[in-house]
């Protein structure tokens, strides 16, 4: 199969921060530093070359993209500064801009300020459009959905989730289907007979379970610059933190509403802080903030090599993350208060806001890479299985 | 002297450190030979080439009064002359100096069998001996030289020669095909290394050219017909005017720089014939005119493939390296990338040869946004035309592996080298060979890069093979320095090892006359009678008239009948082993 060269990739790819890689002579300095080339010794040199040449198909179908986890040793030791792990972190936002078919992504990524506008409007939008239904602030105790109707708050995350659903779908098909067609894989190699189905639930338990949950890689093979530091301080931990946080808070909102709906308990109903579902709830809750407070401290100082160049899709995503951990939290705070505060409704207001938008936005901007990492990893794995039975 | 009274030689048979006693056993050798007829002094030596060696050898020869001296060493390729030289110092003739050659034809040919090869040791070095003691003494020809030369060709290594001829103070003729003096350099712009324009160049040297009254030129002229003989040639010159006229002009040397062609693909050739692949110098001759984007056909220009190595480096074809063309596209590359609007370039190469300083213009290339992709060499591009009638090059890059590409261009370049003009008249006038490239030959690539077999006539530029211009210049200097050495002091020196005829012999059959390459044979009238006469200083001394001679009238100086008979008998004295 021919790849149709487009001649402006490099260029394109620069427009999401990639360094000037045309210094690039292909060296391979990168690939025998990086604690991840462990398959055809070709990674992540290739995916440079795919971008210097204009393979576009070649780079967004390369499952390799999505298993770096920016160490930066390649960085460190290329010979021309052309900033390998710079350039996969941008291969990573052209990715994700370019499964997106609305160009949304792109726009978010491509201008800062666009992004900036759309992310301060969307929230201004949730909280005036939830606003509009407001009722009373009651005094006596913290009537959260007195304020704010809960119906409303549910049904409009109920539309945001559909949307969010489609987009993410439509980014994920897109994306499988670019690199099945350069694997070569058919459907009936993933889903076709008991054979194909054994060996896709070993993939998706790896990249579920294995490397994306368990972090195994990053924490095994990608940690190989701040080896001194204590764990609590390491990035796969302090990622891992902020991941496990916001899945504990998803599941915890999941598990008030299932009750709800079960009939075991009305949601917003007061509850002892070592109810399960509260204690969940707020565990993560402390994870997050825990893990989105150590990754903006880490950006801040410059801490490691991915952390010392910053884009706004970075901020963006941790500065959204980071204010819906800390109002959730505030509200925790105010309902178990003796004398329940005013500031407690309006935060409420905030958070709720930033959550939706939080949500809405995930396709579009770097928090896709929670999808679009296993999906790769998926394959990934798949590859290995397969090359390893003599496919 | 001759076989009569009985000669004294000296013989000296040499280790090379061990690259011959590894295999022939010297000593052995030394005590072989000791007792041949005429031998005086028989000695081994760790480096005959040697200077505490060579002045041993010296003393003996002065010492033993010896009159004959024999090397058995390397090739005489190699230590010829040295030792020629020797025996002049040690004040006898150098032409009773024999080479055996015992490294290159015996020991190193016969690492397997050290018996065998000191057994043939012995019988070459009794061969040589028994040259050595039929020698007679001979002196060099000396020819008086005109301190004029002509010039062949008025491009830039041409130009050159001529200006540095003249200013060196001898008279030059300068012989030009074309209407215009200039060659190539003459029609070209910028060119690297130094982003000089060519048709500036050619201006100031044709304007140096016209300024120096000791040259002549001849435009629209061709060297039609050479006599005469080394240092005194006469050159016939065709003016190709409305009324052609033929001019005489006697000159000592002839420099040629009668430069090259380049290769003009086949029609399909990677293309070659759709609208939009052009060669290398038709491209040149585009990005040269060009000052705003480029275009091509009044269509602009966005993407451009070059293609390399097309015509050269291919089996069985031109197989030579034309070694000018890939730093002259990357050049244009840079031309093409200053020029206003972006292009995309793609460089679809083999090996780039970037020599040099030239490197850094790659390097600048790159910079500049080049993209370069190796191609595996038996996976050459393809180029073709899409439905939509766009043009389409697929290779193969090494560098992803091997992955197949194709990439839309607007333009195709082929990276066309340099083929040799096709100037068959000029070696046949000339008598000078060619390699098998088509290139004329030097004499030896190193130490004597200008000069040909031919005496009196020096190559320079790329018709003796790819050069830069830079390097022609170079090659057309040191065609100055050469003839300057031997036209400045008035005389030559040359080989006496030459044919000669006993006239009293010759039947003036002919066939000499038709087996001498070099035309030094002619019909001369001595003493009423019709014979063979053979000029000493056009004489190669390649031996070709001797067997043909029906009647042994015609000997070479220094391998006579009797000497070549003298070394078989010696040969075959030495029992097989």
């Amino acid at each position: 199969m021919t790849a149709l060269v487009d001649a402006g990739l490099l260029a394109d790819v620069q427009k999401f921060g990639a360094a000037d890689v045309s210094a690039c002579f292909s060296c391979g300095n990168c690939t025998a530093i990086c604690p991840l080339s462990d398959n055809d010794g070709t990674f992540p040199r290739r995916l440079i070359r795919y971008a210097q040449v204009g393979m576009k198909d070649a780079l967004l179908g390369s499952k390799e993209l999505w298993t770096c986890y920016h160490c930066g040793e390649c960085s460190d030791t290329c010979p021309t500064q052309a900033d390998p792990g710079g350039f996969m972190a941008a291969a990573r936002r052209y990715a994700i801009a370019s499964y997106d078919r609305t160009r949304l992504a792109r726009t978010m990524y491509t201008s800062p300020l666009a992004g900036s506008v759309i992310a301060i409007l969307l929230a201004a939008f949730f909280a005036v459009f939830m606003y509009a239904s407001h009722g009373p602030q009651s005094t006596t105790s913290l009537q959260l959905f007195g304020f704010i109707p809960e119906a409303l708050i549910h049904n409009t995350g109920v539309v945001v989730m559909i949307l969010v659903f489609l987009a993410g779908l439509a980014g994920i098909v897109t994306m499988a289907r670019g690199i099945a067609r350069r694997e070569e894989i058919a459907l009936h190699d993933v889903i076709g007979g008991r054979a194909a189905l054994a060996r896709s639930g070993r993939a998706l338990w790896s990249a579920l379970a294995v490397e994306s949950l368990g972090q195994r890689r990053f924490r095994a093979d990608c940690e190989t610059v701040q080896d001194a530091r204590p764990w609590y301080r390491r990035r796969w931990f302090i990622h891992a933190s902020t991941m496990w946080g916001f899945l504990g808070l998803l599941a915890a909102t999941i598990l008030d509403y299932g009750l709800a709906v079960i009939g075991v308990k009305a949601t917003g109903t007061p509850v002892p802080l070592w109810y399960p579902v509260r204690l969940l709830g707020t565990l993560a809750g402390l994870f997050l903030i825990y893990g989105t407070t150590m990754l903006i401290i880490d950006r801040l100082q410059k801490a490691n090599r991915a952390a010392s160049d910053s884009k706004a899709s970075d901020w963006t995503l941790l500065a959204l993350l980071w204010v819906t951990g800390v109002s959730g939290f505030l509200i925790e705070i105010a309902l178990y208060l003796p004398q329940p505060p005013a500031w407690g409704y309006w935060v409420f207001l905030f958070h709720v806001s930033v959550a939706m938008e939080l949500v809405l936005l995930a396709p579009f901007m770097k928090f896709a890479h929670a999808v679009y990492r296993p999906v790769a990893l998926f394959f990934y794995t798949l590859a290995g299985d397969r090359s390893a039975a003599g496919h | 002297m001759g076989g009569t009274t009985e000669r004294r030689v000296g013989v000296y048979v040499c280790h090379c450190g061990g690259n011959i006693s590894d295999y022939v056993d010297v000593e052995r050798v030394v005590a072989a030979i000791r007792d041949e007829p005429g031998v005086v002094v028989a000695k081994n030596t760790i480096f005959a080439c040697a200077d505490a060696s060579q002045s041993e050898m010296i003393e003996d020869i002065q010492r033993h009064k010896l009159d004959g001296l024999v090397v058995a060493s390397c090739s005489p390729k190699l230590h010829t002359t040295t030792f020629r030289g020797v025996a002049a110092r040690a004040g006898i003739n150098p032409y009773t100096y024999t080479q055996v050659n015992i490294r290159e034809q015996d020991s190193w040919a016969h690492t397997d069998d050290p018996a065998g090869a000191t057994h043939k040791a012995i019988s070459l070095i009794k061969g040589g001996i028994a040259r050595t003691r039929l020698t007679e003494p001979l002196e060099p020809l000396v020819v008086e030289t005109t301190r004029k030369a002509l010039v062949v060709g008025g491009g830039i290594a041409g130009l050159r020669a001529a200006i540095g001829l003249a200013d060196v103070g001898l008279d030059v003729f300068l012989v030009e095909k074309e209407r215009e003096l200039g060659g190539w350099v003459g029609r070209f712009g910028t060119m690297y290394p130094h982003e000089r324009d060519g048709r500036e160049l050619i201006d100031g040297l044709v304007a140096e050219v016209r300024g120096r009254d000791s040259i002549t030129v001849f435009t629209n002229a061709e060297l039609m017909a050479r006599s005469g003989s080394f240092g005194n040639y006469v050159a016939a010159i065709r003016i190709n005017n409305d009324l052609p006229e033929l001019v005489h002009v006697e000159v000592g040397q002839i420099v040629l720089a009668t430069g090259f062609d380049t290769y003009q693909p086949e029609s399909g050739e990677f293309g070659y014939g759709i609208d939009g692949v052009v060669t290398l110098p038709e491209f040149k001759a585009m990005v040269d005119a060009s000052s705003g984007p480029l275009t091509y056909h009044g269509r602009p220009v966005r993407t451009i493939a070059y293609i390399y190595c097309v015509g050269n480096r291919q089996p069985g074809g031109n197989e030579y390296c034309s070694k000018y063309c890939c730093a002259a596209t990357v050049h244009a590359s840079i031309e093409v990338a200053k020029l206003p609007g972006s292009v995309h370039q793609y460089h679809l190469y083999r090996d780039i040869r970037t020599y040099g300083k030239y490197e850094l213009m790659y390097t600048e290339s790159r910079k500049r946004g080049s993209v370069y992709m190796k191609f595996p060499e038996d996976m050459p591009p393809a180029v073709a035309l899409d439905a939509s009638g766009r043009l389409m090059v697929t290779t193969h890059d090494t560098l992803t592996g091997g992955e197949e590409v194709t990439i839309p261009a607007d333009l195709v370049v082929l990276v066309t080298g340099m083929v040799p003009r096709r100037n068959e008249e000029l070696m046949g006038l000339l008598k000078l060979p060619v390699g098998t490239d088509g290139f004329f030959n030097e004499i030896h690539p190193k130490l004597r890069p200008v000069e040909t077999v031919v005496d009196g006539v020096l190559i320079a530029g790329a018709c003796q093979g790819p050069k830069n211009s830079a390097e022609s210049v170079a090659s057309g200097l040191a065609a100055v320095t050469q003839s300057a050495a031997i036209l400045k002091k008035g005389t030559a020196e040359l080989d006496p090892l030459v044919a000669t005829v006993r006239a009293v012999a010759c039947s003036m059959c002919g066939d000499c006359l038709t087996a001498c390459p070099y035309s030094a044979i002619e019909k001369a009238e001595v003493a009423g009678r019709e014979v063979a006469a053979i000029s000493p200083s056009t004489c190669k001394g390649c031996g070709g008239c001797v067997p043909v001679c029906p009647e042994d009238a015609i000997d070479l100086r220094g391998y006579t009948d009797a000497q070549i008979r003298a070394v078989i008998d010696s040969m075959l004295e030495e029992p097989v082993a």
